[in-house]
């Protein structure tokens, strides 16, 4: 025992930090106590609200009066009974998968790019990251500049090209409007998909592409039959990030259209947003915000699936 | 033999051209990626220095300066918006978040890397998926906790929500570092009687304080860019954060301030920019849970 302190003493903890360090020295201690923390602010800030918000759903609850009564399934038929928020949940989808495809072609013809050898490459690689390195508010709002209806520069570039005599009104017009939302998040998230795609392709060997190349496969079969399966699960779970971050983000919905026109462009969280926190239903709010849930859950147990296997190998 | 060599040379003009056009459209495609990339930047840089009658000026090319650049509009960013106050703000709760990350990442990465006990696997697959929540999804009990809290229209309800996902990602990219201390050195420790603790403090936290760094400049930059719980929580001007007061306090009514407001933009995403550049991949392993390696 004392030698034992004369030890901790030596290393520099004073009397109580010896004891409490000897307490801690047991691994099963040590670990719970050192987790604590995190678990604990996850659990008051994550798993608490979370518990509220499916309180919401079947409560009466607003801004004014947040202790509500029960009311069951009201707020949910409701919700589904709102033509706005139907064409949201569509919108969400459109938004997400459109991008999502778009972001997988374009990305992998700029991962290709990227890893040929030229001058510049540094350079190149830096400029195209931009987009996802620049917080995606600010993004947006250039965007909604690049798109005024009446100084937009696309436009302008298009009537002096002859693509087009005046240019639609990006922002105002239906279409227009759900392409130039989309645009933006594929010009946000490309860097990502690009980057992810260079990394894994970079890893695939060499030697495994020259055999193939001298079996006769073509580029297109060296990439489904080769390529591909190799990074797969590293492409797997980057586009699952990439989904359920384009899934659930409303910042270039809010910032660009506000759901606008006439609610044709809302995307659940937008909608959510303008009904629990602009009107104040936080019943309606938080039963629209839980339509994402199932998307997530099904992300997290493919996810976890993935990471499970993984750390078996 | 006349024939086979011109046959020859014939073969190697078409594999020139072949090579040349190839090299052409290797840059063209390039460059239009990079342009589509670029291009609302540049915007934002033109409109920043633009004086406001050649930006609102329809005759005019509006690719290019007509009139000789100005600071106008960063000038009335900062005396007559609260720019600067967003600033401040910014860096404080950016403070706060930046130590509560620190605090409680650097022990649970600690652990949950480098050892083993009953749940750790699950605790640190949990906290991972933490991550995967959006605020989106939370913002609406959480504006009823933070009331809970005293904390309306209050920025330090900011620094109390960003730590939500500042945690699961910078743990995770800790437990990255942590793992590649070797396991040999803290057991030689503790061979030497060194406590668990003592291990962590005199021997792993030193050589990973470069990842250390690392989280501390995420947490601060994730925290610096977020949109929605700020939009959500405060809505005084002077309690705002930077990214916040920039894409709303500059349009008053339906009159948007443009050349003040990509300044403001411009500001906000040159430092960001720079630093995710630097960090891309570091960051792209903490989004991924280290599956890039």
């Amino acid at each position: 025992m004392v030698a034992e302190f004369a030890r901790s003493r030596s290393l520099g903890l004073g009397g109580t930090g010896a004891r409490i360090g000897h307490l801690l020295d047991g691994e099963r201690i040590f670990g719970y106590v050192l987790v604590a923390p995190a678990v604990a602010y996850i659990l008051l800030l994550v798993g608490y609200p979370f518990a509220i918000a499916v309180w919401f759903t079947v409560s009466n609850a607003t801004t004014a009066r947040p202790i509500a009564e029960f009311t069951g399934l009201t707020n949910l038929l409701a919700v589904l009974d709102d033509d706005i928020f139907r064409r949201a949940l569509a919108n969400t989808f459109i938004f997400t998968i459109t991008s999502q495809a778009l972001q997988m072609v374009l990305g992998t013809i700029l991962a290709f790019l990227l890893l040929q050898n030229f001058r510049g490459r540094r350079i190149a690689r830096g400029l195209i990251m931009i987009p996802f390195t620049i917080p995606i508010a600010i993004g947006a709002m250039a965007w909604t500049w690049m798109l005024n209806p009446t100084y937009s520069v696309i436009n302008w570039m298009g009537v002096h090209a002859g693509l087009f005599t005046e240019g639609p009104n990006w922002l105002g017009e239906e279409y227009p409007a759900m392409i130039s939302i989309i645009i933006v998040n594929v010009w946000r998230n490309l860097p990502f998909s690009a980057v992810v795609l260079t990394a894994g392709i970079s890893a695939v060997p060499q030697e495994i592409l020259e055999a193939a190349h001298l079996d006769g496969a073509n580029w297109w079969v060296r990439w489904r039959k080769v390529i591909v399966p190799i990074i797969a699960p590293i492409l797997y779970i980057a586009l699952l990030f990439s989904l359920v971050f384009t899934f659930t983000d409303m910042t270039v919905v809010w910032l660009m259209t506000r759901g606008n026109p006439v609610g044709e462009t809302h995307v659940i969280a937008s909608y959510a947003f303008q009904t629990g926190v602009v009107a104040g239903s936080l019943g309606r709010g938080a039963t629209m915000s839980l339509f994402l849930f199932p998307v997530l859950l099904i992300g997290a147990i493919l996810l976890l699936r993935n990471l499970k296997a993984r750390t078996i190998d | 033999m006349a024939v086979l060599a011109q046959r020859n040379v014939s073969h190697s003009r078409g594999y020139r051209l072949r090579k040349v056009r190839n090299k052409v459209l290797f840059w063209v495609v390039l460059a239009l990626f990079i342009v589509f990339a670029c291009f609302p930047v540049y915007w934002m840089f033109i409109t920043t220095f633009k004086e406001v009658n050649d930006l609102y000026n329809l005759q005019n090319n509006p690719l290019f300066f007509h009139l000789p650049p100005t600071l106008d509009q960063v000038r009335y960013l900062f005396e007559k918006t609260n720019f600067s106050i967003w600033v401040e703000n910014t860096a404080e709760v950016g403070f706060v978040v930046v130590l509560i990350t620190v605090l409680v990442c650097v022990p649970a990465a600690y652990v949950l890397a480098r050892s083993r006990f009953p749940g750790s696997g699950g605790l640190s697959m949990g906290i991972f998926l933490t991550y995967l929540v959006p605020p989106t999804l939370l913002f609406l009990p959480l504006s009823q906790l933070v009331a809970g809290f005293g904390l309306v229209n209050s920025k330090w309800s900011l620094a109390l929500v960003y730590p939500t996902f500042t945690i699961p990602f910078c743990t995770w990219l800790l437990m990255g570092f942590f793992k590649n201390v070797p396991k040999e050195i803290t057991e030689a420790a503790r061979v030497d009687g060194c406590s668990r603790l003592g291990a962590m403090f005199r021997i792993v936290l030193p050589v990973s304080v470069p990842g250390i760094l690392t989280i501390v400049i995420f947490a601060f930059t994730l925290a610096m860019q977020e949109y929605v719980y700020a939009l959500t929580f405060v809505s005084s001007s002077d309690e705002k954060m930077i990214t916040l007061g920039v894409v709303t306090d500059l349009i008053r009514g339906d009159v948007f301030f443009w050349g003040s407001l990509m300044a403001g933009a411009l500001i906000v995403s040159i430092p960001v920019a720079i630093v995710y550049n630097l960090f891309m991949d570091t960051f792209v392993r903490g989004i991924t849970g280290g599956a890039l390696k």
